[in-house]
């Protein structure tokens, strides 16, 4: 099937063509198998990828007015490819980013000295809901606060750019694993061919990562994955990486603290818990120390993991590293605790609490993407361009009312990339979702989740709001 | 060592697994009746599936079925109680949907054969209603929903580790049909009793319901005599189903999850599990009054559940041993 009616637009970046329509470096054994095959055999290919989503219950949950709705992730079968060079690259400035994140957390819940050398106002740390007092003077096991992040990187024509950090409970990486199964058996002689790096060792770094915190270097830790429960729209995600894991899968009602210690409730009796992979969010945790009316958190666990008997992966209160107007200093925050030069860029980020950010973002609503500072999964987001004029208006009086929680971005030229839609080749946004882990080292899978806006047009690419998935190719050098 | 809560999940599903699977079977023979055995044979047999299940018809009582328009009418609205009741814990469809809901929480302990075997049917089981099945052959229906769920035992045999969660589900599906078993011959005494004497007691229907026909032609005679019935079906230790050999597997399941954190709730749900079997396989008399000793192992099933949750599941926390 050809590439004839593929549009390319040079004011985006393209992930598989150059400008003069010639296959970029690393993408000519792609796009000759891609023209090699008919258009019934991809639509074929394409069959078995979605079946193969669809046997496995590969669901996320979204969430309307009235209920949740279970949805198939709808997954594009033609991959998208990263050289080896880019992918050095990123993997370095990944790197460098959540190794000055711990360090940015050891700090503000410790001495505070960013705060007191100004380079970050205390009123955009403590004025972050996110910043849990609870956790002042903690130092979680080797300093890792964080020890599992999926960072959201774009690209445009000007190189990659960091969009958000996600450093609460980042999802994602099951389907990274998933579309990888489905795609390859799909595309199996150009796969071999094309040399791709492997990233179905996750699970197996994901434990030696949690291994490595546990408490007192404890050599064999008890691990368990704790879960909200089989309504929450990562469960199929939270099942598979306890089954990679080799952990059990828990909630907090098989959870008790007793004496300081965290067990779980077996059949034979307590079991010892000395790490815990929370897929919970803080407000959840624990009863007696944040939300009292949580059902689904341990009361106690805080207690226990204060005293250091339980490590929590991540650690409560990573989400003011996360925090959106936090995230606009990221870049001042490498330079102060690396003493370098961000290796990537962050968006232009203008924060509203300040009376001239919001005062600009009002006069620049149109061509702006504004986002709530607590926000995630793409909802409650005004992506300017997009917008009628009642939508603006609107947002503009939240904006008056409660300007603190809201930051904006221009509207980037997000990348394309070559998705199958409708039996031909058309071009879509694309980011990607690479994930870190960091226990002695921080440690990489070459590969991404790479989501897609499958919308005509559409910059959105969260899976509530439209979007797919597709493989993403790391090439070996 | 697995979760007390993955080990109810289990359990439970299995429990409810095995009645929807039950009620399924006796509702197939109670279609298949309906075709053309005589009025009061159809009400006995209405009569045995409320008995057994415990639970009375939506008006409160059978009562009498008189004549072939009253007959199909009552049928219709006792197979839909019986069938797609949502309200009614006891009904295929709320068996079937507890059963399968209870895997859907501990997908992680079974195996993906087992998952989708029972899915699969719950999926089509849900878009159902009595008039789909009823016009043309709703014994066909009973069938493929109990065949359904013998495939879904039969993929946990092939597929399962025989760890603790395999025989949390043994455990389960044991003692339900422990319990169903000893229930329906109860029930189907009484209703013989109460029967005039020109009623044979449709006999050959517990045999049917047991696949227990042909075995019962070869071992006694082609004529249904009822306390050879009950011998073989509560004592034959080569029907899969009898009453000796679920109690055999209660006692199995127990004895390889070993004690649980409540010693002495431990050693009373073995010493219980021994005794129950002991009494059907040593004290048995099938042909000379056997309701008291009935009585008794049915009272025994439901304090082997007790002793099942206060042994594995409902222990105190401040005095569980740490493993």
């Amino acid at each position: 099937m050809d590439f004839g009616n593929y549009q390319l637009d040079l004011t985006h970046y393209d992930e598989m063509f150059l400008p003069d329509g010639t296959p970029r470096d690393g993408s000519g054994p792609l796009y000759e198998a891609l023209t090699g095959l008919s258009e019934e055999e991809l639509a074929g290919i394409q069959e078995r990828v979605t079946h193969s989503f669809s046997t496995e219950g590969i669901t996320f949950t979204v969430y309307g007015d009235e209920e949740a709705e279970e949805r198939i992730i709808p997954v594009d079968c033609v991959p998208r490819i990263v050289t080896a060079s880019e992918w050095a690259f990123l993997e370095r400035g990944l790197v460098q980013r959540i190794t000055t994140l711990n360090r940015f957390l050891s700090d503000v819940y410790g001495e505070g000295r960013i705060v007191q050398d100004g380079v970050i106002p205390v009123d955009v740390v403590r004025g972050c809901p996110q910043y849990r007092v609870e956790m002042r003077g903690m130092e979680p096991p080797l300093g890792v606060w964080v020890a599992i992040c999926g960072t959201d990187v774009v690209r445009t024509n000007d190189g990659f750019f960091v969009l958000e950090d996600n450093l609460r409970v980042p999802s994602g990486v099951s389907y990274m694993i998933a579309n990888r199964k489905a795609v390859k058996a799909g595309l199996r002689r150009v796969y071999r061919s094309s040399r791709v790096r492997d990233v179905e060792h996750y699970g197996r770094l994901l434990r030696e990562t949690l291994r490595e915190v546990a408490p007192r270097g404890h050599a064999d830790p008890s691990l368990v994955l704790l879960t909200p429960g089989i309504y929450n729209s990562a469960f199929y995600e939270h099942m598979f990486l306890a089954g990679e894991l080799g952990a059990q899968l828990v909630e907090g009602r098989d959870l008790v603290v007793n004496d300081g210690y965290v067990y779980t409730r077996t059949t034979s009796g307590l079991r010892r818990v000395d790490v815990i992979y929370r897929r919970v969010d803080d407000d959840f945790l624990d009863p007696l120390v944040f939300r009292p009316d949580s059902l689904l958190g341990v009361p106690g666990l805080l207690h226990a993991y204060r005293l250091g008997n339980v490590t929590l992966a991540n650690a409560p209160g990573t989400g003011v590293a996360d925090d959106k107007s936090v995230y606009a200093y990221v870049p001042d925050m490498v330079r102060y605790y690396l003493g370098e030069e961000p290796l990537l860029k962050n968006v232009e980020t203008t924060i509203c609490r300040r009376p001239e950010g919001l005062e600009y973002t009002l006069d620049n609503l149109e061509k702006l993407v504004v986002k709530r500072v607590g926000g995630s999964g793409g909802y409650g987001m005004l992506v300017g361009p997009h917008s009628t004029a009642a939508e603006r208006e609107a947002y503009a009086q939240e904006m008056r009312a409660n300007p603190s929680d809201f930051i904006s971005q221009p509207t980037l030229a997000l990348s394309r990339a070559p998705c199958l839609v409708d039996g031909r080749f058309e071009p879509r946004h694309v980011d990607l979702r690479p994930f870190m882990l960091t226990g002695r080292e921080t440690r990489t899978v070459p590969g991404a989740f790479c989501r897609v806006a499958l919308r005509e047009g559409s910059l959105v690419v969260n899976s509530s709001q439209g979007g797919g998935g597709k493989d993403l190719w790391v090439l070996e050098d | 060592m697995i979760l007390v809560r993955s080990a109810q999940g289990l359990y439970w599903m299995s429990r409810y697994l095995a009645r929807a699977e039950h009620l399924c079977r006796m509702m197939a023979l109670q279609m298949e009746a309906m075709v053309d055995r005589p009025f009061r044979e159809v009400h006995f047999g209405w009569s045995r599936i409320y008995g057994t299940m415990e639970r009375t018809p939506p008006w409160g009582d059978i009562g009498e079925l008189e004549s072939d328009e009253g007959l199909l009418f009552d049928s219709y609205t006792l197979a839909e109680d019986m069938t797609f009741e949502r309200l009614h814990p006891e009904s295929v469809w709320s068996c079937f949907a507890m059963g399968r809901e209870n895997a859907r929480q501990m997908r992680q302990c079974i195996t993906g054969e087992m998952w989708l075997g029972l899915n699969l049917p719950y999926l089509r089981l849900q878009k159902m209603g009595i008039r789909d099945i009823w016009r043309t052959s709703p014994e066909t229906f009973y069938n493929e929903t109990a065949g359904a769920i013998s495939a879904f035992t039969g993929a946990a045999a092939d597929t399962m580790y025989r760890d603790e969660n395999w025989f949390f589900m043994r455990l389960g599906r044991a003692i339900e049909k422990s319990q169903l078993t000893t229930g329906l011959f109860l029930t189907q005494l009484r209703l013989s009793r109460q029967a005039d004497e020109s009623f044979d007691g449709d006999w050959e229907t517990l045999l049917r319901l047991y696949h227990a026909f042909e075995a019962y032609v070869v071992r006694y005679a082609v004529q249904v005599e009822p306390g050879q019935v009950l011998d073989l079906l509560a004592t034959d230790n080569h029907l899969p189903s009898s009453l000796s050999r679920m109690l055999g597997h209660v006692e199995e399941a127990i004895d390889a999850l070993g004690p649980g954190p409540d010693a002495a709730a431990s050693d009373e749900l073995r010493r219980l599990a021994g005794r129950v079997s002991a009494l059907v396989k040593y004290e048995w008399d099938g042909r000379h009054n056997p309701e008291p000793l009935l009585n008794e192992v049915y009272s025994h099933c439901r304090d082997l559940h007790d002793l099942v949750s206060a042994t594995y599941f409902d222990y105190p926390i401040q005095d569980a041993p740490e493993r």
